[in-house]
């Protein structure tokens, strides 16, 4: 009895901070007062449910290409909100993926009423690949309300992921096929790397 | 008379059916640019199993004619081919799958890919050359999910994969690539 209520005691002390814990790779790739301020918003996107892969992803990302702590945490704190923004817009039940999606296709300008009008169209099959492909079309220059309605015309058809992803494959196709003169690549920025 | 027309009705369609076989078969691009890729990669450094020849030949032979079993069977019964109903069910247990990335970096000494599948690490994935033009390839095995990632070309420029959508915007200025694994 004694010893099972040490244990006990013991757990409530190290359950706080093991999710409190850094992540040791912000730590091994961030300078310490980046890394801890990014681990902040780490902590409370976890208190809220929300996905933390994402975020430290992001954070890995500016390191590696070089960012200053400033922008590393300003971009990280920018995901958060998004994904903040996609659990209001789809719902508790969303899934990581859903929500991870979400967040992509509002930071490429798409409106909630999009992902809601795809939700009613997909009850009880996944919305990532449908959103990430709405998301892509816009990226490639297609007009936001063009691309809702062919991929709501698909969803509406209850079409498979991988038609989705065709269809973004083949707009991809035409389009580049149509701006041949356009140079394929995109002139790289040269930040420095941060090794 | 009738005889003649009719001659005349085959002609036209044996004629029409030569022309349809012989009109060559149009790939995507993309996926047969990959597809040759992954050969030149097989080529370049995979050896072949010891004696694996004959056994080869026998389970290729093998796996044909079960997939054409396969095939016939299911025809009926779903509209989609067998490996887009083999992939749908890969993807429906999450299970990882190969994915072939390539670039055309020809004056290029090294090539690196960096993104959420190796926490951006420049030196966990460096790409190899292939052939003499100048095209790096790396096969990844990622489950399926949403990959954002770019090129770094002898550790000091990022160049997006023109195979692949752009990101919606880049936080950190380098030119970043969407790849959606299903």
């Amino acid at each position: 009895m004694h010893l099972r209520r040490i244990v006990g005691l013991a757990l409530l002390l190290l359950l706080p901070a093991a999710t409190q814990a850094q992540d040791a790779r912000l730590a091994g790739r961030l300078d310490s007062a980046t890394a801890a301020s990014v681990q902040q918003v780490v902590d409370s996107a976890r208190r809220a449910g929300l996905p933390t892969e994402p975020l430290v992803q992001k954070a890995l990302e500016g390191g590696t290409l070089g960012a200053s702590g400033e922008r590393i945490v300003a971009a990280v704190a920018a995901l958060r909100g998004q994904l903040d923004r996609a659990r209001d817009a789809l719902g508790g039940s969303a899934s990581e993926a859903e929500l991870t999606a979400a967040a992509g296709a509002f930071r490429a300008g798409l409106p909630p009423t999009a992902l809601r009008r795809l939700q009613s169209l997909r009850s009880g099959r996944s919305l990532a690949v449908p959103i990430a492909v709405l998301t892509d079309l816009v990226a490639e220059g297609v007009p936001a309300d063009q691309a809702t309605r062919s991929v709501l015309d698909l969803a509406r058809e209850g079409r498979p992921d991988d038609e989705f992803v065709a269809l973004r494959r083949q707009v991809q196709i035409q389009r580049r096929g149509a701006t041949s003169n356009r140079p394929a690549l995109q002139p790289a920025a040269d930040p420095p790397v941060n090794r | 008379m009738s005889g003649d027309r009719d001659d005349r009705i085959h002609d036209q369609l044996l004629q029409r059916a030569v022309e349809e076989l012989r009109r060559p078969v149009q790939l995507d691009p993309v996926v047969e640019a990959r597809a040759l890729d992954q050969i030149r990669i097989e080529a370049a450094g995979w050896p072949a199993a010891p004696g694996g020849f004959r056994w080869g030949a026998w389970i290729a032979g093998a796996a044909i004619a079960a997939g054409l079993l396969l095939a016939v069977v299911f025809r009926e019964e779903d509209p989609y081919p067998l490996a887009t109903r083999t992939a749908r069910a890969a993807a429906a247990a999450g299970e990882a799958r190969p994915v072939y990335l390539r670039l055309d970096a020809p004056a290029s000494s090294r090539v690196a890919v960096v993104g959420d599948f190796n926490d951006w690490d420049p030196s966990a994935t460096p790409l190899r050359l292939i052939g003499k033009g100048g095209v790096w390839a790396v096969e990844l095995r990622l489950k399926p999910g949403r990959y954002h990632y770019t090129f770094l070309i002898d550790g000091r420029r990022w160049q997006g994969d023109p195979s692949e959508p752009p990101a919606a915007g880049s936080d950190f200025g380098a030119p970043l690539s969407v790849l959606t694994v299903i």
